[in-house]
């Protein structure tokens, strides 16, 4: 990672948890624009080219559809732009479509700000950062059995199960990475390498465990 | 004695007699002997006890029991998740959401038949008797009005049937008994009016009658539907306004004595960092479980149950515990053990760890897996002293009992407690 200063854009409909948030923030992590709506996140974004956004997922404006409109609406930046959900919400239907718009990973809204401050980190360096509850939610949909499936995507490595294991049960990557005798760097590809699965499978499963939570 | 008289759901015919009886203070045998007995003198009991029957509305019949019932899951949300009690294990959320008078109705109704056929014997062989006594009596009015009495007694006894389940539920009125029941009364009524209108008496016009009262009908039926449509619809858009504005009126109530209360306590609070956590926390939870159990997943399961102890944990000691779940499995004895194990290392974590405590459940077919992990200090199992029973007894020795297995990792980052129930072919 370099040693300049990480721009960053805080999406978030309610001012006070912006102010926080921005208070809360090391001091590496410089907010360079803010927004309330789904149109001012897409115009802010746009205008200052972040290195990452911190994005609500529930956002008034747009067509309702909140953090994942922003996420559609920025396409053109995405490669560069990181995107880093953020909720109160940690329904399934939240989580899972804000990750197959495109975010690299979601966290809660009582996350610390030490812990949010290493996510954006890391967000920016171009992981996925997974919560406990997103990972169960990766177990949940690819299912934690040995299934036979033709295409590579719709299903998880042994070694991508015992990550995700592990992360939901509350493991950071340093102990995972300690617990399976392996790199800090080979836990975070694993976990990358789960996070485009969940953002490009089709698996009937993951189609199924989807409509059966409205997510389609 | 009662202010308003209901009908009682204790009943023999109708509940009337059983609910005058508790209008008046009376014994109900002695209502019901002097309504037998009022019975003959020319009927009149028989009128007074129909007169009752129609215009006395139902025990529950009314308003919110009817609403309740036919609301189904979705209301019983709004109804205040059960209480846990520490140590005592409590079966799951069984109670069926079905409607109150549903399970009371069948038990007192036994003997019924008996009674009417009962009845009618006598009335036959009073009139016998009264006409070897030198009475003329008139068979040809008594048997038609008799017939039509029959008839009305089964049609309305089916209505008062469909009331009772709560007129809302309309799907009572399709089972085939009740649909033979509503025509069989109407065919015996019409036939009854037919014979008293012929005035003869006599059974040889009836067919001729029969169907060309059955055309008409048909006949007035085919005019009349598309207006008994509008107001059919009508009645069920209403009712389904009437049910939106019920849900309203409960979440605003729930709100009220959940969110709104909570906020005033913790502006009260404000100056104690850790009970406006606790308080934010536990209202976080409360509003998230109820906004979120709609889809009634997990209901009565494993992980609902887990959730549930870590929650009471969690207020306990104002510390979060993140519960994260992986499949559900259903609530067996050997489940209870297993949440109980869960509930003694939760505690454990938040008591000695003093951090945020995650808990992972994993349910598939092999069996369930549960991690607890606290970020304390950590301890070294082996020098537990042997008098401390938490650890020793509650988790492990309870896990071994049940066929599982326990086992506790502690570093100096944090202590993982891991617990495994396999699979039996009898808790599936």
């Amino acid at each position: 990672m370099t040693d300049t200063a990480i721009r960053v854009v805080v999406v978030d409909d309610h001012a006070i948890f912006r102010s926080g948030l921005k208070a809360d923030l090391d001091a590496d992590l410089v907010v360079v624009g803010e927004a309330a709506t789904v149109e001012e996140a897409i115009d802010a974004v746009s205008s200052t080219r972040p290195d990452v956004v911190l994005l609500d997922v529930h956002l008034p404006g747009g067509r309702g559809h909140g953090g994942r409109e922003v996420i559609a609406g920025c396409a053109a930046l995405l490669p560069e732009t990181k995107f880093l959900a953020l909720s109160v919400s940690d329904a399934a239907e939240d989580v899972v479509s804000v990750i197959r718009a495109g975010a690299r990973g979601y966290v809660t809204k009582s996350i610390s700000g030490a812990e949010i401050s290493d996510a954006v980190r890391r967000v920016a360096g171009g992981d996925a950062v997974f919560s406990p509850r997103l990972a169960g939610f990766v177990l949940d949909a690819f299912g934690t059995g040995d299934v036979a499936v033709e295409d590579e995507l719709d299903k998880l490595s042994a070694r991508e199960l015992e990550v995700m294991r592990l992360i939901a049960r509350g493991y950071s990557y340093k102990e995972v990475a300690k617990t399976l005798f392996i790199s800090i760097k080979t836990v975070e590809s694993h976990v990358s390498a789960v996070l485009r699965k969940l953002q490009l499978s089709s698996r009937h499963e993951l189609t199924r465990w989807a409509a059966d939570r409205r997510l389609l | 004695m009662a202010a308003t008289m209901y009908r009682s759901q204790d009943r023999i015919i109708a509940g009337v007699c059983a609910g005058l009886a508790a209008h008046l203070g009376l014994g109900v045998a002695v209502v019901r002997g002097l309504m037998v007995a009022a019975g003959f003198l020319f009927g009149a009991g028989v009128l007074f006890y129909a007169w009752l029957w129609l215009f006395v509305p139902m025990e529950g019949e009314a308003g919110a029991a009817s609403l309740a019932s036919d609301g189904g899951p979705r209301l019983r949300l709004f109804r205040p998740a059960p209480v846990a009690v520490p140590g005592v294990a409590v079966p799951g959320s069984r109670d069926v959401p079905g409607s109150p008078a549903g399970s009371v109705v069948r038990a007192p109704r036994r003997g019924v038949g008996e009674v009417l056929v009962g009845a009618g014997l006598l009335l036959v062989a009073g009139a016998i008797m009264s006409q070897s006594f030198g009475l003329n009596l008139p068979f040809g009015t008594i048997v038609p009005l008799a017939v039509i009495a029959g008839g009305a007694f089964l049609a309305w006894m089916q209505l008062d049937q469909t009331r009772r389940t709560g007129l809302l539920n309309a799907a009572k009125a399709d089972t085939p008994m009740a649909l033979l029941r509503l025509f069989g009364g109407l065919a015996l009524v019409v036939a009854g009016v037919l014979v008293v209108v012929n005035g003869t008496g006599s059974w040889n016009l009836l067919w001729p009658s029969v169907l060309a009262s059955l055309a008409v009908l048909a006949g007035v039926g085919l005019v009349l539907a598309p207006w008994v449509l509008k107001f059919w619809r009508e009645f069920q858009a209403e009712r389904a306004g009437r049910i939106r504005e019920t849900e309203r009126a409960e979440i605003a109530a729930h709100l009220h004595d959940s969110v709104l209360q909570t906020l005033a306590l913790i502006q009260r609070r404000a100056a104690n960092p850790q009970d406006v956590t606790r308080l934010a926390r536990a209202q976080e939870r409360e509003l998230r479980e109820w906004i979120y159990q709609d889809a009634g997943r997990n209901a009565g399961k494993l992980v609902a149950r887990i959730k549930e102890v870590c929650a009471e944990v969690e207020d306990l000691y104002g510390q979060a515990v993140d519960v994260v779940a992986v499949g559900d499995a259903d609530l067996a004895d050997k489940g209870q053990a297993l949440v109980q194990a869960v509930r003694e290392a939760v505690l454990n974590g938040v008591r000695h760890g003093g951090t945020a405590v995650s808990v992972y459940v994993e349910a598939g077919p092999g069996g369930v897996d549960v991690f607890v992990k606290d970020r304390g200090p950590g301890f070294d199992a082996a020098v537990v002293p042997a008098d401390r029973l938490g650890v020793r007894e509650s988790v492990i020795g309870r896990m071994r009992r049940f066929g599982g297995l326990a086992e506790i990792i502690s570093s100096p980052d944090g202590t993982e407690v891991r617990l495994h129930l396999p699979a039996t072919d009898d808790d599936e």
